[in-house]
């Protein structure tokens, strides 16, 4: 008894001290460096390792350089993310952690990691010494007197030494598929005992989907059981995949010192208040571990089938629709918008844009989809759905009212919802209603004269003369047919016109035979083979496409063969019948002929 | 059987004759009417459809002068920036198109005839002139026919800013703006959408009720995308 208030008297002493040093801390963390260094432990055995954290509370710390100490080997181990507290705040933070482990014992000053950051120092104790993490006089305490704990809120349980709780709170009654179910989930840690959170909480088992969480969760503080807990709340929303009945929990994982200090240590600090309790947690190394919520009841059912419309899209929840349409008034081609606004609350990612299939009488093109939410999860809010439209004819159009189908959990019946039709006026395109004015220039002139148009030329008179098609005649297929006729008839007959060599031999020929046969009636052997060495020599030469005087006996026996050897003599007799007055006989009259008919045809065969 | 069957002939040529005079008539343009018309639209202040008329009207009479000095007015009004012709365009574009091609025609007459005559009367050298200046009024057509083609092609921005897209959807995004009176090349279209190329080589997709083409064109929906042949 005199023991426990001699140590009682020695931590009265000791409290403001830790109060001055805690807070002197705390706000030298926040004006230092947004990069810092621990290491846990501080003393170990050789043989053990400690650990250095060193942690970045403004975003993603690439690496630090391993330091040279004789006598210790750094390793890194891996990063982490998570909440670092400062000042009773939580700030997402970066860790790197590095094992220390020592080969010698010895008191060893490790350089600091990171700027500005001061050395860290290590001491290495030998391995038959009494446990370093010991606390080494709790046996000698007498049992502390019962403290009276504050009560704990319903539906908490504390976990990790009493250092943190993690709670789920959804609907109690049962949920459909595919129903968007606000739920709340709360993390409530002892800032100094946990260090950090490793994570969101996440939802155990894959029946569920749950919205992602925000980094930044509603927060609060709150007193439990006499210790002061920062409370984290995410807001989201859940919904089933299935029906039938489950049971749901969510983990959280977290960094906290676990406390090796008997029961009455606790309470003794306990009763003597916050600085004295965190006090007990100093020079603990930190240990991650996850809790878990106690299990909730959720039955979910599944979506009737009975009475579901055939363009049910699976919304589930409690819509409004309206619509409405911009411009009320365009030029044919010209697009207009058409907005579906969709408010309420459900589950809004499966509310789609099936109805606008029923404009089949408007060009349409894919509708663009935007939610406007109105809480923080986006279970109330407004889908807006902006459906480009075309109207193709100009005049008054009416766009159709769209429906929309969806069960509403509140009636447990399939509703529909539909919006009115709307009229728009669609006018003549400008193009085609500036040709449409061609005929009615005049009426034009009547309107206010701009004023850049002062300096224009004046019009012209009423024009004669007009045309059908505005594209250039000679781009006309109609126009192109004419000339390409009278090139084809200009080709032809230049084909016709063309002189023909042997139609032209054939007709000399028939006169020079017509000449030889008069000649060989009359018995006129001079002019007889005069004639038939003159036709066959121009018939030689235009077959042989040289000149008649060109033509030699050797020519004559190499292209005619034996027969060259006749008309070598038909012109040996030629030359004597001229000279000599030679007289053939009526048989070679015809012998001859035969023989230059023979060659002068010759050609036509 | 004769009796009916010419009667259901004369029927169906008179349903046929019928739907053909019922078919609406074209409308009929004239280089005057046109000009007169853009004038009109250039005192209303509209210089999109003002530029289209002018463009127009320059299609048919391409030598006149009051089309050619209104059109570069309205386009300098409406900050739209004009290309001077060359000497070459203004010698093969001093002929209108129509008459451009009968000279074209009478050229490949001359050709042939002074062919045709050469080679049966060869000793008459001079009808090789006339061959001549068949080639020469071919030259011309031909001239004249290539400055045009791309005219065909254009089109006139109608409204003021209108935004030329970077793919052919109405929500497609802004690639640049145009300017209302800007002249355009089209070079492919996709339903709605025409791609267009300005003066200055920049492309984009512009909605098809925001042109007027030089040359117009009935408007039909094509099924898919038609390249329009350069």
């Amino acid at each position: 008894m005199h023991c426990s208030k001699v140590i009682v008297a020695i931590l009265g002493l000791l409290a403001p001290i830790a109060i001055v040093n805690a807070l002197a801390m705390a706000d030298g963390m926040a004006d230092a460096a947004l990069a810092y260094e621990t290491i846990e432990p501080s003393r170990i055995r050789l043989g053990d390792s400690a650990t250095i954290r060193v942690t970045s509370l403004d975003g993603y710390l690439k690496g630090v350089p391993l330091p040279t100490v004789p006598g210790l080997t750094f390793e890194v181990l891996g990063r982490s993310q998570g909440l670092e507290f400062v000042n009773g705040k939580s700030i997402p933070s970066t860790y790197i952690l590095i094992r220390v482990t020592p080969q010698f014992v010895g008191l060893f000053s490790i350089p600091g990691l990171t700027p500005k950051s001061p050395s860290l120092g290590l001491e290495v104790v030998s391995g038959d010494e009494p446990n370093p993490y010991a606390l080494h006089s709790h046996n000698q305490f007498p049992k502390p007197l019962p403290v009276s704990p504050a009560p704990i809120p319903k539906g908490i349980q504390l976990k990790a030494g009493g250092a943190a709780f993690v709670q789920l709170v959804i609907p109690t009654r049962a949920v459909y598929v595919g129903e968007s179910v606000p739920v709340d989930i709360e993390v409530g840690l002892r800032p100094g005992i946990v260090t950090s959170m490793n994570g969101l909480p996440t939802l155990s088992g894959d029946d569920f989907t749950l919205n992602n969480l925000s980094k930044q969760p509603k927060r609060r503080e709150q007193v439990i059981e006499g210790s002061p807990f920062v409370v984290m709340t995410w807001h989201s929303v859940l919904a089933a995949v299935k029906p039938g009945d489950f049971s749901l929990s969510v983990e959280t994982p977290l960094s906290v010192k676990i406390n090796t200090h008997s029961a009455e240590d606790i309470a003794i600090a306990a009763r003597m208040g916050w600085p004295f309790l965190q006090s007990m947690y100093n020079g603990i190394a930190p240990r991650d571990i996850t809790i878990a919520s106690p299990s909730t009841e959720l039955k979910v059912l599944p979506l009737p089938t009975q009475g579901q419309p055939k363009d049910f899209s699976g919304a589930v929840g409690d819509f409004q629709v309206s619509s409405d349409i911009a411009p009320a008034r365009v030029a044919a081609g010209d697009p207009l918008t058409l907005r579906l606004h969709i408010s309420g609350v459900g589950n809004f990612d499966r509310v789609d844009a099936t109805m606008f299939e029923r404009l089949d009488r408007w060009k349409t093109y894919p509708a663009k989809s935007s939610f406007i939410p109105s809480d923080a999860v986006g279970y109330k809010g407004e889908k807006v759905f902006e459906q480009p439209l075309i109207a193709a004819l100009p005049g008054e159009q009416t766009i159709p009212g769209l429906d929309f189908s969806y069960f509403n959990p509140n009636t447990q019946h399939y509703e529909r919802a539909h919006t009115q039709p709307v009229k728009v006026m669609i006018a003549a395109s400008l193009a085609d209603s500036s040709l449409s004015a061609l005929a009615g220039a005049p009426s034009l002139n009547g309107a206010a004269t701009n004023q850049s148009a002062r300096g224009l030329r004046p019009d012209h008179p009423r024009p004669q003369s007009s045309v059908s098609e505005m594209r250039p005649l000679y781009f006309q297929a109609p126009f192109l047919a004419v000339p390409a006729t009278l090139a084809l008839i200009l080709a032809g007959s230049w084909f016709a016109v063309r002189p023909n060599p042997a139609r032209a031999t054939s007709k000399s020929a028939e006169r020079a035979l017509a000449q030889l046969d008069a000649a060989a009636q009359s018995g006129d052997s001079s002019s007889f083979f005069a004639v038939a060495r003159t036709a066959l020599l121009q018939t030689f030469a235009a077959r042989w496409q040289m000149s008649p005087d060109q033509i030699t006996v050797a020519e004559l026996k190499a292209r005619l063969g034996p027969a060259g050897e006749d008309i070598e003599r038909l012109c040996a007799l030629a030359d004597e019948a001229k000279y000599s007055d030679y007289e053939p006989g009526s048989t070679d009259f015809q012998r001859w002929l035969r023989l230059i008919r023979g060659q002068l045809t010759g050609e036509r065969e | 059987m004769r009796a009916p069957t010419i009667a259901m002939l004369i029927v169906g040529l008179a349903l046929w004759c019928g739907q053909t005079l019922a078919q609406p008539s074209q409308p009929r343009y004239s280089a005057d009417g046109l000009y007169n018309l853009a004038n009109s639209y250039a005192r209303a202040g509209k210089p999109g459809l003002a530029v289209l008329n002018y463009e127009r009207a320059s299609l048919l009479a391409p030598d006149d002068a009051d089309i050619n000095a209104n059109l570069e007015y309205v386009r300098a009004s409406a900050h739209v920036p004009t290309e001077p012709r060359t000497r070459f365009a203004r010698i093969a574009q001093a002929a209108n198109p129509t008459l451009a091609a009968w000279i074209g025609v009478l050229g490949i007459a001359l050709v042939g005839v002074g062919l045709l005559a050469s080679k049966l009367a060869p000793r008459f050298q001079w009808l090789r002139a006339g061959i001549l200046l068949g080639v020469a009024l071919i030259a011309l057509t031909v001239s004249n026919a290539m400055l045009l083609w791309p005219r065909m092609h254009e089109a006139v921005v109608l409204i003021n800013q209108t935004p030329a897209r970077v793919s052919p959807v109405p929500m497609g995004d802004t690639a640049f703006v145009l300017r209302e009176a800007e002249t355009v090349t089209m070079t492919a279209e996709h339903e709605d959408f025409i791609l267009i190329r300005t003066r200055g080589g920049l492309s984009g997709w512009v909605a098809r009720a925001n042109l007027g083409t030089v040359v117009p064109q009935v408007s039909v929906y094509p099924l898919q995308s038609k390249r329009i042949p350069r």
